[in-house]
């Protein structure tokens, strides 16, 4: 029985496969049917939405007023010179610009201090990259029962340390409104650079800092020298990944200011939301969020292709 | 070398104490806000008022949770979070599965068609979230659950395709390459062969998409309303209120992160092959 069953698999593997035309066909355009899914639904849920919204910023889309006039570039003009419009992408721009420089660095140092192994490492990594799996509306809602007058406790301890009375409206005064925006965006992603920055810094060969150490150079010689260029890819990769998502900014405003006072911590991404969603402006919206777009693509383009240039997969 | 030896050993003597410092500073830094929203879901809302804060609730009681399930709608939030993350997931795993195979082994599309994937991830929602608040209106997907799990498997579908690109990738073609000899057809060397070799980048890139999912706010904020709204929408209750209702958000909170947190430590040692996208050779 044994040496029958091997010599018929063996003529089975010989033989060209016998299929049906239908399993033919689908053999031969294998790697496209395997894309296909996946790129019909992206194209129907993200590159047919985008063309629908620039022919939804060319008009008034309204939903009170039928029909839908052909406006050309009023809805453009009307972002463009709305202050309030510009107020938010300048406050983007510094907001995601000065957090992501406070967690780049604060990152790398906890990377730093991480690299070389030592008792306990493992349990420390579990709870430093906990934000990283928090809902950004549970980090903003976290900082306000921390920040808010008069029930939240950081008032109380920075009287204690300071020795004077602390009042400090953390959610309604400025400056420190954008403070408290910040310490929560810092929170929530200073993780995600310590965990890239970390990986960049293990991949580095350990035999460069023993040559460096065997020459007698200092640390700081030796941060310049070796781990500075070793790790500048992973610098610009987690740079660019925070950076895109930095300037997005939206649910931890959203629940701890509420955009407020007035409209001073509108970012873009806010403003789009209330001009769309709270009065209904949409094809206004529309046209900005086109803008927004276009600002972000430059970003892209100019991050991401040196990204692949430099590190490539 | 004499000059060399004693500096070394003061720096290997003082470096620990930083280390400690930065370190244990950076902890506190992260536990302390979980701290207070667990303190703060588990003492009785007299205790808000008080000056000085009460650190440990003498009384610990669950009322909040029992309002924040029930009273506040979270029950129903949690069980919609549940039914739409643990969809979108499968959709986004299995559709990305089959991409990232198809570019890694076949280069489909060359560099165009996964530089596109991922540049999916780069555009911000806003842009795409208004229309498609306007389409689903027309074709009466607003506020269900199918097109929420629509959308998020579109939104996580880029890092799923990325994820499994590097894992394909770092699998040898070799045991494929026998399976096409043997005389199978190409599906069943994906199916029979490659799929299962693959099976823990499968998971961990499904993890990381149930996460994003279960945490994503923006999107469910604008296509759900009444019925198919996540857990995370359910605290636009608790926004403008003094006092009265911190436990009930605080306790909604604590548990909304037991799934995520008890998932991303699991799959925490994928964590940076996901985060990286590939780039990363772990």
């Amino acid at each position: 029985m044994q040496p029958t069953a091997t010599i018929r698999r063996l003529k089975a593997a010989g033989a060209p496969p016998r299929l049906s035309a239908f399993a033919q066909w689908a053999d031969r355009h294998f790697k496209w049917l395997l894309v296909g899914p996946a790129v019909l639904l992206i194209l129907a849920l993200s590159i047919y939405p985008l063309l629908f919204s620039l022919v939804v910023s060319f008009i008034n889309y309204d939903f009170q007023v039928p029909g839908h006039a052909f406006v050309g570039l009023k809805n453009f003009e009307r972002v463009v010179f709305d202050p309030v419009a510009r107020w938010s992408l300048l406050l983007t721009a510094s907001l995601s610009g000065i957090s992501v420089a406070i967690e780049f660095v604060l990152g790398l140092l906890v990377a730093l201090t991480m690299v070389r192994s030592f008792p306990g490492r493992g349990v420390i990594m579990s709870i430093l990259i906990v934000p990283l799996f928090i809902s950004p509306v549970i980090v903003g809602q976290a900082w306000t029962l921390l920040l808010q007058r008069p029930f939240g406790p950081t008032n109380y301890i920075l009287t204690q340390l300071l020795g004077q009375e602390v009042t400090i409206g953390w959610m309604t005064e400025r400056p420190w409104l954008y403070v408290s925006l910040i310490i929560a965006d810092v929170w929530q992603w200073t993780p995600f650079m310590f965990v890239i920055l970390l990986a960049g810094l293990t991949a580095i060969p350990p035999n460069l800092y023993e040559a460096a150490e065997l020459d007698g150079v200092n640390a700081w010689q030796v941060f310049w020298a070796i781990t500075l260029p070793h790790l500048g890819p992973m610098m610009l990769l987690a740079l660019t990944f925070r950076l895109l998502d930095a300037i997005r900014m939206f649910d931890t405003i959203f629940i701890m200011t509420g955009g407020g006072p007035g409209t001073q911590t509108y970012t873009a991404s806010y403003y789009l939301y209330t001009i769309g969603f709270t009065q209904f402006h949409l094809s206004q919206a529309t046209a900005g969020s086109w803008l927004f777009l276009i600002f972000t693509a430059l970003i892209v383009t100019l991050l991401v292709r040196r990204l692949l240039k430099v590190e490539p997969v | 070398m004499a000059a060399v030896a004693p500096a070394r050993r003061r720096k290997r003597r003082s470096l620990p104490i930083g280390r400690i410092l930065l370190l244990g500073f950076f902890l506190v830094f992260v536990l302390w806000p979980l701290y207070w929203m667990f303190n703060t879901s588990i003492k009785p809302s007299d205790d808000y008022l008080t000056v000085p804060p009460v650190w440990f609730p003498a009384a610990p009681t669950l009322v909040h949770y029992k309002a924040a399930l029930f009273a506040y709608r979270g029950l129903d939030g949690l069980i919609n979070s549940l039914i739409i993350s643990l969809s979108a997931t499968v959709l986004s795993a299995l559709l990305g599965t089959l991409m990232a195979y198809s570019l890694a082994r076949y280069d489909t599309g060359g560099k165009h068609l996964s530089f596109w994937v991922l540049s999916q991830r780069f555009l911000p929602p806003i842009g795409i979230v208004l229309p498609v608040f306007l389409i689903y209106r027309q074709v009466g997907l607003y506020d269900t659950h199918v097109g929420l799990i629509i959308a998020y498997t579109v939104f996580t579908l880029p890092v799923s395709v990325w994820m499994m690109f590097a894992y394909f990738r770092g699998m040898p073609k070799s045991m494929e390459e026998a399976a096409l000899v043997d005389g199978c057809t190409r599906w069943e060397a994906f199916w029979r062969v490659a799929m299962p070799l693959a099976a823990p980048g499968i998971v961990a890139a499904a993890v990381f998409a149930f996460i994003a999912c279960w945490t994503e706010f923006f999107f469910a904020l604008i296509l759900t309303s009444r019925t198919a709204f996540t857990l995370p929408t359910v605290f636009r209750a608790f926004i403008g209120f003094q006092g009265a209702q911190y436990g009930e958000a605080a306790a909604l909170a604590i548990v909304s992160l037991v799934p995520s947190i008890a998932l991303g430590v699991l799959a925490q040692r994928h964590l940076v092959r996901g985060l990286t996208l590939g780039a990363v050779r772990g």
